[in-house]
């Protein structure tokens, strides 16, 4: 499909710019836009656990964000480099830009390598039908860098640097991710409580994030390729998905990266304990089964996540929702509101 | 007075790789010499190879040119010699394949000659490489990837010489690799899946195939492939454009 068909009007202005907490709100006080077969309701997202029902399983992603935007010098000056995604010991994937609100492409030249502080990357080539993103090596510990120089990866629509632990979750587990799993953001130790009490289950996948670039996605006639992420579906979780279905009760996602870890983890009846990398694309071609709902952020228009939401509750479901969302000046982006998009027939 | 001994600079990984100049095989080989690979690039025609070394060696690394046949007893044996340099090997990749006749022919029209020689580059060679270098890849614990297609296991009409052969290649890597365990040599095939490239065109002459991805589609996965343990890998047959890349637990 092409990325016209996933076009819709969001005015200008409704990013969130910097966390709710600097706008006055605790993190679980976020607005929260649930869409079932009744339309939209509206809420604030503390009051999840009452909108679930004993039994449900919330399925999270306990990947923790890396200190993933690095200072380096080259051929070209001083820019920096967002590092996406690591290939194997030496191999990354990463993202050289001009600066937080400037994307690439920056030139590169094989025989030129970028250093960040006892680092060198070494270029190797873009990344296919990806031009901003190139596969470097390393020479020296590319973790060690982050830890000493490395920040948060943040876009021009974010009004100042914040700390790292602005960018975890209270899932945040195991470091990987290039940018924060954010659907996971609003959740807070009350949250959490009133779930347990609710007799609402909570399980790990793992999928490491890649950087999103969200200035450079909506752009060309077709949704740009996707590259692929490291993931993990434990045994456990596979089995508790499996038992809660079984039960007849719901399995809802928190986020877009564990839908697609779910869904690579399909086997074709149920969700199976799987690892690896995957490049699934979802969306009407390729509809979601393995979850009933989804707790995600709003998306830009003409993006692979704006699909994978079509093909868990459909277009029409999605557009009438969004209308609404802009309508009432919902927040889009890592900071901003929540939404729980209930597929047909599950909410 | 005392003479420093010279410093023992880090051990370079090192690749030996089949129809290196054209195709799969040069994208392979950009990517291999930009992870810092010492590199034998082997192809039949000089001149393309020459100009895929030339842009291989921009990244710093050795690059050895032989040009020849794969199912020359000369070539490898040239391969061979010139691993010898080295300390051992660490990956082979047996990327050099025959197609067959262009345009394909229904089976029975193909000449048993045509057969033959399908055979010997896509299954002989391929095997005859992995005996020769064998000591060489246990030195280093070294990764055999063998090219397959999704001819192996399609029955496509036209396809059955190539199809049968990379059948038979796809069985001797899955042998290889239970036989070679114990020496620590990981075999692995990979089916590319449908690409832009001079052979593709050569099975639809005349055709157009630019709905086809060019193969640095593939890359991804290689550079995914290059980085897993051994142990993980060994045994599969990985899809390099499928949705999911892993060990199959």
């Amino acid at each position: 499909m092409s990325a016209r068909s996933y076009e819709f009007d969001r005015p200008r202005g409704l990013e969130a710019r910097a966390p709710p907490e600097s706008r006055g709100l605790a993190r679980d006080e976020v607005r929260f836009l649930v869409t079932d077969d009744g339309g939209s309701t509206h809420h604030r997202f503390r009051e999840l656990p009452d909108l679930l029902a004993p039994g449900d399983l919330l399925v999270v992603n306990a990947s923790a964000t890396l200190p993933a935007s690095l200072p380096v010098r080259g051929d070209a000056g001083e820019f920096l480099l967002n590092v996406s995604t690591q290939y194997g010991d030496a191999v990354w994937l990463a993202e050289p830009r001009f600066g937080v609100g400037s994307p690439g492409p920056v030139p590169l030249d094989p025989a030129a390598p970028l250093s960040s502080g006892a680092v060198q990357f070494h270029p190797i080539g873009p990344f296919p039908g990806i031009e901003r993103l190139w596969f470097f090596r390393a020479d020296g510990s590319v973790p060690a860098a982050m830890t000493e120089r490395g920040r948060p990866i943040r876009y021009g629509y974010v009004d100042e640097a914040y700390p790292l632990a602005a960018y975890q979750t209270v899932f945040s587990r195991v470091p990987g991710s290039a940018e924060m799993p954010s659907a996971g953001r609003p959740f807070s130790a009350r949250v959490l409580d009133a779930l347990r009490d609710r007799g609402v289950g909570v399980a790990e996948v793992l999928l490491h994030t890649g950087v999103s670039s969200l200035e450079s996605e909506a752009g060309g006639a077709e949704l740009p390729p996707v590259y692929p992420e490291p993931f993990d579906v434990p045994r456990e979780t596979a089995e508790r998905i499996r038992a809660t279905r079984e039960a007849r009760h719901r399995v809802i996602a928190v986020g877009t990266t564990v839908l697609r870890a779910l869904e690579t983890a399909w086997d074709g009846c149920r969700v199976a304990p799987r690892s690896g990398f995957t490049r699934l694309v979802l969306g009407p071609g390729r509809p979601v089964r393995s979850v009933d709902g989804l707790v995600t952020g709003f998306h830009d228009p003409r993006t692979s996540h704006l699909a994978l939401l079509f093909g868990l509750a459909g277009e029409e479901r999605v557009r009438t929702a969004y209308s609404e969302a802009v309508e009432r000046r919902y927040l889009w982006h890592e900071f901003g509101d929540s939404h729980l998009l209930w597929r047909p027939g599950a909410g | 007075m005392t003479v420093p001994s010279p410093e023992p600079g880090p051990v370079r990984r090192t690749a030996v790789l089949t129809g290196a100049s054209r195709g799969l095989g040069r994208v392979v080989a950009g990517l291999l010499a930009g992870e810092g690979y010492d590199l034998i690039v082997v192809a039949r025609e000089p001149a393309p190879l020459a100009e895929l070394a030339q842009h291989a060696r921009r990244f710093g690394g050795e690059v050895v040119e032989v040009v020849g046949d794969v199912s020359d007893r000369r070539t490898r044996n040239e391969v061979r010699a010139r691993t010898g340099r080295w300390g051992g090997l660490d990956l082979l990749v047996n990327n050099a394949s025959e197609l067959g006749p262009s345009p394909l022919p229904p089976l029975l029209q193909l000449s048993m000659d045509s057969l033959d020689r399908v055979f010997r580059v896509n299954v002989a060679a391929p095997l005859a490489l992995v005996q020769e270098l064998a000591p060489a890849l246990a030195r280093r614990r070294g990764l055999v990837v063998n090219v397959s297609s999704d001819a192996a296991r399609g029955g496509y009409p036209g396809w059955g010489a190539y199809g049968a052969s990379k059948a038979a290649l796809d069985l001797v890597s899955l042998t290889l690799a239970h036989e070679l365990e114990a020496a620590g040599i990981a075999v692995v095939a990979v089916d590319p899946g449908d690409m832009r490239t001079a052979m593709h065109q050569a099975a639809y002459p005349g055709q157009d195939i630019s709905d086809r991805p060019l193969p640095d589609v593939t890359l991804p996965f290689w550079a995914w492939l290059l980085g897993r343990p051994h142990a993980e890998v060994t045994g599969q047959r990985y899809l390099a454009q499928s949705d999911h890349w892993g060990a199959g637990r």
